[in-house]
């Protein structure tokens, strides 16, 4: 079946085949422990569709080999949302990477990357309301497929807050996605069909002025009022950075004006992320509610070897770092635990966590109507897989942390 | 591999930035896709093969990924260490860095030119010097101009030197970029035994690759060979900036392109830079420059190669230094100025250092 399958294929576009090149697709930027990459199947290839006719045509294969499709970005979600768990083709739609601007908003293919399309912007004397701190390599379809927060988010709020509309694609055709339908698309990994455009709002680009402050959680918190973007690094955090012992607050706002030297340093590092990572840490991510932000704070610090926090219009993400082991797993799973405890919720799905989609019921109900077959990158978002049934089970000792 | 992991990569992918990897699309040729195809290789999950040994080559080893690297991979070191092993397994050199390696045995640089020629481009003579000016293979048979220009720059600053001509030979760096050491030790051998009889104190070179590999590839070859390696090495950017005291008044409008061997391997940024502004030209920089700067995509035998992925990455520059307005480029590369040059045509001017600090120190 896979020869007929490649040959189907091969009449659409490119077929990458190649046993190591597979292996690369397996992966995104989640670190899957060796015992566990069992449950990770092999792509049995990736396509890089070039438009719209291709991407049709490769569902409509998929449809007829009952194969299932993993839609692709740049693979930089860390929640294994393009991580194959049956044999599919993984849809690399980096190929699809046009955009176009319209007054103040951006119609953008899936496969563009972020700051491409930020820097077009600009010439236009406009700007992207949010982008993620991966701007540099990650791509518009990904980031929105797992409804980010980043840069701008203070203001602006998260991407999904940021999106007029999205055209997708699905066994039955191509359609375009507004208003309350958003929230089955924004978010769910390419569960309900592949992003193939969306229309952005965009800003005025005014210019940034920086400030920065070297002050506890607690008085981050009270400065933040009226920016366009905030982070803030405890001081173990910048010391695994190598950027001093602080706890550190960067406040931007838009508009021209004096900035601080630091703050215009800590601006100019915005995406240059994850410089406290290594390959012995993990993270955890969660979101928080502004209310119990300082107690999700006092209540994680013995869990985490450093946090760093990214302000949003309502709520509060906090990301943990962690070390290596069982031990630190637990971990990094309680901070997840202590923020839905305190009213707020794990960052994303993909992979790990789809038992804690809000909308659980809802969101499978509505994936049964349009992928029927189970075809478009299955077990993930609401749907529970060996992972999240693993993360399940960790749960329920979390009191040994 | 050396001093630096593959298992320390933490798979980000922030070094998707990498310009072949943007150029080609596919993941098997962006850093992070060859450290997980070097993992599983490792793990004996798949074979090293020819389309692998390939993707691995498609690389211009121009380290924008170490720069962006969160874990502060060392890759440059890397990719160059494994296409070293890849060489001694006889999987590699690739065709045409083979036919490169094949003529530099020949005629003692890869573009087959003459050696009793090599010197031609020299329109003064220069005498016996215990500075010498290295002008490097790209500038002795393909760039005249540079060589030219550079002399005749260094001599109107008053910098006494002298040219080996056909005793000059290829310093290796092609060889060295692409895995063949021992073609490049060779090559060390003979330059080293004629610099040694000519009592060659300070080597001042134009070519970044040249400028890397005898500052920082020689001393090892001579500490592996036990050979005594005192001799000073510039890049003639660094001579130029040091000595040029006049200022010029030359009423042009450019952009700088970093080179890669010269910028990120070398840290050298700022003294380009000053050279431009001493000559009196209005510099307006490139959206990315000094360690962010973009590749022109010749670099590690990429050129050779995989000409199309080299051009492509050219032309994103090319678009790039146009974006400024600015109508010339001015780069301190022989290779940055030949590939820029080619793919500019007559969309852009293209220009080396030397060439910019002539006009300015010319009586």
């Amino acid at each position: 079946m896979q020869e007929a399958l490649h040959t189907a294929l091969s009449k659409v576009c490119k077929v990458e085949t190649h046993p190591g090149i597979m292996q690369i697709y397996r992966y995104d930027f989640l670190t899957i422990p060796k015992r566990l990459s069992r449950f990770i199947k092999n792509p049995i290839c990736v396509v890089q569709p070039k438009n719209d006719e291709e991407v049709m045509k490769i569902l409509e294969i998929s449809e007829r080999f009952n194969i299932p499709i993993i839609p692709r970005g740049s693979g930089t979600t860390g929640y294994g949302g393009c991580v194959p768990l049956k044999e599919s083709i993984v849809v690399d739609m980096k190929h699809m990477s046009n955009y176009s601007f319209q007054n103040d908003s951006v119609v953008a293919e899936s496969g563009a990357i972020w700051w491409e399309v930020e820097k077009s912007a600009r010439k236009q004397g406009k700007s992207l309301r949010v982008y993620p701190s991966s701007a540099t390599v990650s791509t518009v379809g990904g980031w929105i497929a797992q409804n980010g927060y980043g840069i701008g988010s203070l203001k602006y709020g998260s991407i999904g807050d940021n999106v007029e509309w999205l055209e997708v694609a699905d066994f039955n055709g191509f359609k375009i996605v507004k208003g309350e339908k958003l929230k089955y698309y924004i978010g769910a990994f390419g569960t309900t069909g592949i992003i193939i455009r969306a229309c952005l709002r965009l800003r005025e680009n005014t210019g940034i002025r920086c400030e920065s402050f070297q002050c506890s959680f607690e008085d981050a918190i009270k400065k933040i009022e009226g920016g366009y973007h905030a982070n803030f690094k405890d001081g173990r955090y910048m010391q695994l950075e190598n950027a001093g012992d602080r706890d550190t607050l960067l406040v931007t706002y838009e508009g021209e004006g004096e900035s601080s030297e630091l703050g215009k340093r800590l601006w100019e590092k915005r995406l240059y992320p994850l410089r406290a990572l290594t390959a012995d840490r993990i993270y955890s991510e969660a979101i928080v509610p502004y209310e119990k932000a300082v107690e999700f704070y006092r209540r994680t610090r013995g869990l985490s070897i450093g946090v760093e926090v990214v302000f949003a219009r309502d709520s509060v993400i906090f990301l943990g770092l962690f070390g290596r082991g069982l031990k630190p797993y637990l971990k990094a799973l309680k901070f997840v635990k202590i923020a839905e405890e305190l009213g707020g919720s794990v960052y994303t799905t993909g992979l790990l966590f789809p038992h804690k989609n809000k909308f659980k019921r809802d969101f499978q109900d509505y994936k049964r109507k349009v992928d029927p077959n189970n075809l478009l990158n299955p077990k993930k978002g609401s749907f529970e897989n060996a992972f999240s049934r693993i993360m399940k089970i960790g749960e329920r000792f979390l009191w040994v942390v | 591999m050396g001093g630096v992991s593959i298992w320390d990569c933490i798979k980000c992918g922030l070094c998707n930035i990498c310009p072949v990897f943007r150029a080609e699309k596919l993941e098997s040729v962006s850093p992070r896709g060859r450290l997980i195809l070097l993992k599983e290789i490792k793990k004996g999950s798949i074979k090293l093969d020819v389309r692998i040994v390939k993707d691995i080559y498609k690389c211009s080893v121009c380290g924008i990924c170490s720069v962006v690297c969160p874990a502060n991979l060392d890759l440059v070191k890397l990719w160059e260490e494994i296409r070293e092993k890849l060489v001694e397994r006889k999987i590699a050199p690739l065709p045409r860095h083979k036919k490169a390696g094949d003529i530099t045995y020949r005629d003692f640089n890869p573009y087959g030119g003459d050696q009793q020629k090599r010197s031609e481009w020299l329109d003064f003579s220069v005498g016996k010097s215990k500075t010498l000016y290295f002008a490097g293979c790209t500038a002795s048979f393909k760039s005249h101009n540079i060589a030219k220009s550079t002399a005749k720059a260094l001599k109107n600053l008053g910098v006494e030197f002298t040219v080996l001509g056909p005793q000059e030979f290829c310093c290796g760096s092609p060889f060295l970029r692409t895995g063949q050491k021992d073609l490049a030790r060779m090559l060390f051998k003979k330059n080293i035994r004629v610099w040694q009889k000519e009592g060659i104190e300070e080597i001042i070179t134009s070519c970044p690759g040249c400028y890397k590999t005898i500052k920082e590839d020689y001393p090892k070859f001579a500490k592996e060979t036990k050979i005594d390696f005192n001799i000073e090495v510039k890049h003639v950017s660094t001579v130029f900036s040091e000595l040029m005291t006049k200022e010029g008044n030359l009423d042009l409008v450019a952009t700088y392109h970093d080179p890669c061997h010269l910028g990120r391997h070398m840290g050298i940024y700022e003294e380009p830079r000053q050279v431009i502004r001493k000559a009196g030209v209005k510099l307006i920089e490139m959206e990315r420059n000094r360690n962010f700067a973009l590749c022109c995509g010749a670099g590690g035998g990429l050129r050779t190669q995989f000409k199309e992925i080299a051009i492509a990455i050219a032309e994103e520059r090319i678009r790039e230094a146009l974006e400024t307005g600015a109508n010339l480029i001015i780069t301190s590369c022989p290779f940055c100025e030949y590939n820029l040059s080619r793919v500019g045509g007559s969309r852009i001017k293209v220009l080396d250092l030397s060439e910019i600090a002539e006009r300015t120190v010319s009586p």
